[in-house]
């Protein structure tokens, strides 16, 4: 029992160091996956066919690529092609616009959750498309959604993983937890840490999202 | 149209099996070709490691599978080859058994030779005092050198010059702790495969590689715009990993090891693997050092 203790005073700051990229790397992924999310899901909902076609595109590409191979296209073959890309700016990237597929299309289930007779009752009374979008339609998908986003934002942050873990070899939780690991030789006491790191982010989203839920979803 | 989908569908998965079928069938044909002329076998006692070895008749070998020349699986004939390869199958014939390989890297190794999933770990493993701890070591059977990589283009030519660089280099490696004394502000990358560090170099996606000469030579064959910096900063005798406290299977291997560089069998490994790559005065001899003196290169922090 001390010996785990041991391990954890002894290397703080590999772990915190670690912990601190991960959430670094995680919560500006997190931006950028909300925002490509939500314009992508506009688009696949939007009355014109050609945007639908667009944002059907990109969740299909986004969606059935694997996150380490999209990885792979970002750090090895963009440098290949002569665009140099840099770590961070490959794993946020990277992370981002995978997770914005998945975000998208729960997005847009939870559009259409909410009944058509709305739409129709909005246009009839006059608003715009755009509006009856901004003020009926997403506040309700967005509720609807919450648990689905709370989901996909634990997935997000397991996956951060890989981004440590492949070639791009960002200094994440799961990495500086290996290094400490190769130094120390006590997997067990090591790896339990850093299964710490990573329930600490997870259940700190899970309570945000508890919370959210309890404030914003629909009572039924 | 529904009905079209399903076909379609079903087509998809007898497509897939058939795939899945065909990978299988490939596995049959790679058994391990027994050209090797059959060499005196010591037969151990039952209770021994190398004896239980005998009995499965197989031995199971874990070896790096992307470090020319010392451990490839080679892509274009589908089997694994190098300096730390021939040695393996040097051993295995000794046993008079069959030799498997498998891919172990600077990460995994060690556990998967504790876990028992291999016999021994023969993947260009550098001799310390802390590996030492969970594993036993066999006398040395090379002795490499710390150098560094660079493009042909670069500025860095000292150990000094890396600080501020970009570096790459395997985790679990003696580098990763090396280059955090050598050059502390060198930004360093640590990844699990030497050969992700070949290939951000080539793309620049680093500015220099770090470990042992012969395998950053292994990466100047495939690329000749790439420099070795001839630094040899460190010695870094390499070791066959055996389980820990297993006396038989250590007599056994250092007996096979000394009788591979009496032989001769060392010197035609090494002109095969790496000495043709070299020029005369970069050529060397079978390792000068004894574990005992190897262990106190990579001594036991605190």
């Amino acid at each position: 029992m001390s010996e785990l203790w041991e391990v954890l005073t002894e290397h703080l700051p590999e772990f915190s160091s670690g912990l601190w990229v991960t959430v670094r790397l995680v919560a500006i992924a997190f931006v950028i996956a909300m925002v490509v999310g939500t314009l992508v899901a506009a688009m696949r909902i939007a009355p014109n066919r050609w945007l639908n076609r667009a944002g059907g595109i990109y969740v299909e590409t986004f969606r059935n690529v694997p996150l380490l191979v999209l990885l792979i296209i970002a750090f090895s073959g963009f440098p290949r092609a002569g665009v140099s890309v840099s770590q961070w700016v490959a794993g946020m990237a990277c992370l981002g616009l995978y997770t914005a597929a998945y975000i998208a299309e729960a997005l847009r289930s939870g559009v259409f959750a909410v009944g058509k007779g709305q739409v129709e009752a909005a246009l009839s009374l006059g608003l715009t498309y755009p509006r009856t979008m901004r003020r009926i339609i997403l506040p309700q998908a967005f509720r609807t959604v919450i648990p689905a986003l709370g989901s996909l934002i634990i997935a997000m942050i397991k996956n951060s993983a890989i981004v440590g873990g492949s070639l791009v070899a960002l200094p994440d939780l799961l990495k500086k937890t290996r290094e400490v690991q190769a130094d120390t030789a006590q997997p067990d006491e090591v790896y339990f840490w850093g299964a710490v790191g990573f329930l600490l982010m997870t259940v700190t989203v899970t309570l945000v999202f508890r919370y959210l839920e309890s404030r914003f979803s629909i009572r039924r | 149209m529904e009905r079209k989908r399903w076909h379609l569908l079903a087509l998809a998965t007898v497509v897939l099996a058939a795939l899945l079928f065909a990978a299988c069938g490939d596995d049959d044909d790679e058994e391990p070709a027994a050209d090797e002329p059959a060499v005196e076998v010591e037969q151990y006692p039952a209770d021994t490691t190398p004896g239980k070895i005998q009995e499965a008749g197989e031995i199971t070998i874990g070896v790096k599978y992307d470090v020319p020349p010392f451990g490839l699986n080679n892509p274009q004939t589908g089997e694994v080859e190098g300096f730390d390869v021939d040695l393996g199958k040097y051993i295995a014939d000794r046993l008079g058994v069959d030799a498997e390989f498998r891919e172990a890297t600077s990460d995994n190794r060690i556990p998967l030779l504790v876990d028992g999933t291999i016999d021994l770990i023969l993947s260009t493993m550098t001799i310390t005092e802390e590996r030492d701890l969970e594993i036993d070591f066999s006398e040395p059977y090379y002795v490499a050198n710390g150098d560094v990589l660079v493009p042909g283009d670069s500025d860095i030519a000292t150990l000094d010059d890396l600080n501020g660089q970009r570096v790459c280099t395997a985790l679990g490696s003696t580098y990763a702790d090396t280059i955090k004394k050598e050059a502390p502000d060198a930004d360093l990358r640590l990844v699990d495969l030497y050969s992700e560090c070949f290939d951000q170099v080539q793309t620049g996606s680093v500015d220099a590689v770090s470990t042992d000469n012969v395998i950053l030579t292994g990466m100047v064959i495939q690329d000749d715009t790439l420099e070795l910096l001839g630094l040899d900063y460190t010695t870094e005798p390499y070791g066959i990993g055996l389980p820990d406290g297993d006396t038989e299977m250590k007599g056994f291997v250092d007996e096979a090891v000394a009788e591979f560089i009496d032989s001769g069998a060392w010197q035609e490994t090494y002109d095969e693997w790496v000495g043709q790559h070299l020029s005369e005065e970069q050529q060397q001899g079978p390792p000068d050092v004894t574990l005992e003196e190897a262990l106190k290169l990579f001594p036991l922090e605190k």
